[in-house]
């Protein structure tokens, strides 16, 4: 008797697979790979169907091959994979790089008084400039990864204490959990084999094998955490001993969807009370406190209940703990709920070390100041959270009670953009209060994720989220991801105005635009510069403070 | 309670201005004490004064220069254009102008400083206004927006009448609403917007919504709501409207007065005879 095996489940595996990090990853390849530690140590029977462990490898992950010497990442870029190094050795500088070492060049200066002049005369006097003109037509067949190389390998070696990477390593994976600026430069030392891994398989890694996730974070633990406890004002007058103590006692936990762009942020597509229920409960009011939370990235949404509903009164995002007052006050519950917008990282300190360690190192005084209540009224809170505006960082805000609709802000930014102008005086009210459509350089810049070319990406400097128009191949990635529709597609022209087509597919080429805030103009944001009545601000979401600044201005 | 910041800037930019213009005062008299012309000297001033207004309209074409914010033009802006009423009086000595040129330029920089001050009362008021609407509208796509609530009513109507056969409301709207969504409204609107057509429509509306069968009442519903962004439509296109045309006659009667500001300064200097 024959034992027929069972026919092959049919499943459908995550979109994202549609397009596999690379074509080329065989099965010859991944059996090879499912060959290697970490991956020979997984258990493929925990993961789901959906997701099989052979199909994460397929699809998620890529093999490249690097020369000694070439950049894996670059300290302050913002990347979508990290990395596991097979072969060869690579270095990670633990001081920062100089940008020409990287290959960068300098933050794009601020123009003098000769250039804006001539900037100026060109706009007044024309002749008329074709809009959008691109120097380098040829751009747009930029191949999928450059290579660069760090330009003195020795002298960096001599001069900047760095740390050798072996084969087995993991690195990258912080910038790609929290989508920050990557912490510090990698490049290869010898010729080198790595795997890189895209940060939705990362994550489904360290779902699905607990070993996987406890090495990460203990990844994190070793590399990163000192560094965010460090930058944590609740934990600045902590001593190195109470600092550690408090690092040894974290543990990290993540709530909501990483992927937040997924849930449209129009709440008119979801009712705004199901919105609430939808997102994911950290904490519920009433809850005992046997931790504060500290946000690691995301955002938080600190609620009460009201009604049917919830109330919001305040928002939070990296930096802040979450619990310390009610901790401070002695408080044996959460008097507010607490919830995902999106998703949120947090490290949980223990109730008892936080009364132990931290709470002591504030006086009376300090902890009344930092219960001083936010004083937005709570449906502009609701407003705010409800349409994630809370993530931008240089938002523009219109006060529509002193806009005469001139439009002056416009027409300056087009005589700042070759005459076309980078965003649209449009975009949802409240209370008085417009908050355009012009790119907001967000805290958690889900345009920058997938950018084949990295031509969109955030100037370490300034923190202004810009695009590259040289390395820009027009795939509208980048206007695709944006979740507040603030980054347009337009066509690029031939220096006599005509519009460029594709030789192959007869079809315009086009390259992403958005608002670069101005930041090689002398007078900074031409739109702020330019509005007669004190209208138009460029102000910080992220902090609920910006905004009550500009309503008592 | 601690006063809002636009507030400071007011009392302390006015007490400025109080202070300029009893200083101008004392200058003149000094100037008239002393002997001089200070029919002169008041002369450059004021013509200097209204260049620096006018130079404003140049900053705001500079926008990639670094001349100073536009918010900080306009705050001099409002307050020099307030100083130059009494500086004009100083100048034409408390009389009345004499000669056609002299009165039409006294005429000229009497109308340019009343429409600055209407300006301003206009650019304080208006954005209130403007800002009560539901909907913001941006004043070069109104007429498309307009075009668009017009054909979307028409279609309301339209499927109303398709769904039963019933005409009440296409009478309704044939006779009542087609104008309202398709005529431009009166100068007097234009002037002073009034919500009253508004209210009539939904008066006569909700009247004849007991004649209507159940779609024609669906249909019905839909043109409360047309008709109220059509409203706003034309509200926003009318105050808009008269921002941009208030800024345009402001900026004639400017340039008038600069030429015939400057016509009367070559005179006044070719007729001034002998040194004193």
């Amino acid at each position: 008797m024959t034992t027929q095996a069972p026919p092959p489940q049919r499943v459908t595996g995550p979109q994202r697979w549609q397009e596999p990090l690379d074509a080329a990853m065989t099965d010859e390849l991944v059996d090879r790979l499912l060959g290697v530690a970490p991956f020979r140590q997984m258990d493929p029977a925990a993961f789901p169907g959906s997701t099989p462990l052979r199909g994460l490898l397929q699809n998620d992950t890529r093999i490249t091959r690097r020369a000694a010497g070439e950049l894996l990442v670059r300290e302050g870029e913002y990347g979508d994979t990290a990395f596991l190094l097979l072969d060869g050795r690579a270095r990670v500088a633990l001081d920062s790089l100089s940008a020409e070492a990287v290959g960068l060049q300098e933050g794009q200066a601020r123009r003098g008084w000769a250039s804006a002049i001539a900037r100026t005369l060109a706009t007044v006097l024309g002749p008329e400039r074709s809009p959008e003109t691109r120097r380098k037509i040829d751009a747009r067949s930029v191949p999928e990864r450059q290579s660069l190389f760090v330009q003195d390998v020795p002298g960096v070696l001599n001069e900047k204490r760095t740390a050798t990477l072996s084969p087995g390593e993991v690195f990258g994976e912080l910038a790609v959990l929290t989508r920050s600026p990557r912490t510090a430069t990698v490049f290869a030392e010898t010729d080198l084999v790595v795997l890189e891994i895209r940060w939705q398989g990362l994550r489904d890694l360290m779902r699905y094998t607990p070993a996987w996730r406890a090495h990460i974070d203990e990844l994190y633990r070793t590399n990163s955490l000192r560094v965010h406890l460090r930058a944590t004002p609740v934990l600045m007058r902590l001593n190195d001993d109470a600092l550690e103590r408090v690092a040894a006692a974290i543990s990290m936990e993540t709530f909501g969807s990483f992927d937040w762009r997924d849930v449209p942020p129009d709440p008119d597509a979801i009712d705004p009370l199901d919105r609430v229920k939808r997102e994911p409960l950290v904490v519920e009011q009433g809850d005992p406190i046997d931790a504060a939370l500290l946000v690691r990235s995301g955002f938080a949404r600190v609620s009460l209940r009201h009604g049917e509903g919830r109330r919001t009164v305040a928002y939070h995002g990296k930096g802040a703990v979450l619990g310390a007052e009610a901790l401070f006050a002695g408080a044996g519950k959460w008097e507010t709920a607490i919830h995902a917008v999106g998703y949120l990282d947090v490290l949980r300190l223990p109730a008892d070390v936080f009364r132990k360690e931290v709470a002591p190192t504030f006086k009376q005084r300090d902890r009344a100041r930092r219960a001083a209540p936010e004083t937005l009224p709570a449906q502009t809170l609701d407003y705010l959270v409800d349409r994630r505006l809370m993530n931008g960082a240089e938002a523009m805000v219109i006060d529509l009670d002193r806009c005469t609709r001139c439009d002056d802000c416009v027409r300056a930014c087009a005589a700042t953009h070759d005459g076309n102008p980078r965003f649209v005086r449009q975009g949802p009210t409240h209370n008085g209060l417009q908050f355009a459509n012009a790119c907001m350089h967000c805290v958690d810049p889900v345009c920058m994720i997938g950018c084949p070319t990295g031509a969109i990406h955030r100037d370490p400097q300034t923190g202004v989220v810009r695009i590259n128009d040289s390395t820009c191949i027009g795939c509208s990635v980048c206007a695709t991801a944006c979740p507040y529709n603030n980054i347009q597609m337009v066509e690029i022209r031939a220096a006599g105005g005509a519009i460029v087509f594709d030789e192959t597919t007869g079809q315009p080429l086009l390259r992403a635009a958005k608002c670069d805030l101005c930041s090689d103009q002398p007078t900074g944001p031409a739109c702020q510069h330019a509005c007669p009545h004190d209208a138009l601000a460029r102000i910080d979401l992220s902090e609920p403070g910006s905004l009550t600044a500009l309503a008592a201005r | 309670m601690p006063l809002r910041v636009r507030t400071q800037r007011r009392l302390i930019n006015t007490a400025l201005l109080g202070c300029v213009v009893i200083g101008l005062y004392a200058w003149a008299d000094w100037l008239d004490a002393s002997l001089a012309r200070d029919a002169h000297a008041t002369g450059y001033l004021l013509y200097g004064a209204i260049g620096l207004l006018a130079a404003y309209n140049l900053r705001k074409k500079l926008t990639g220069l670094p001349l100073g914010s536009s918010r900080f033009w306009m705050q001099a802006h409002a307050y020099i254009g307030l100083a130059t009423a009494p500086l004009f009086a100083l100048h034409l000595g408390w009389r009345a102008p004499d000669g056609w040129l002299e009165a039409t330029l006294a005429g000229c920089f009497v109308a340019t400083f009343t429409s600055g001050v209407i300006g301003l009362y206009l650019t304080r008021t208006v954005p209130k206004q403007l800002a009560r609407t539901g909907q913001q509208y941006v004043y070069e796509r109104v007429p498309s927006l307009r075009s668009r609530v017009a054909a979307e009513a028409r279609e309301a109507v339209l499927g109303g009448v398709r769904a039963t056969g019933a005409t009440t409301l296409a009478d309704l709207y044939a006779d009542r609403l087609h104008g309202f969504f398709n005529r431009p409204r009166s100068l007097a609107y234009a002037i002073a917007p009034s919500g009253a057509a508004r209210k009539r429509l939904f008066g006569e509306l909700t009247a004849s919504r007991r004649l209507l069968t159940d779609a024609e009442r669906r249909a019905a519903e839909r043109l409360f709501a047309l008709i109220r962004q059509k409203d706003d439509l034309d509200f926003h296109a009318a105050r808009q409207g008269l921002l941009k045309k208030w800024v345009f006659v402001h900026l004639a009667l400017t340039f008038a007065l600069l030429i015939l500001g400057a016509l009367h300064g070559v005179l006044a200097l070719a007729m001034q005879g002998a040194a004193a």
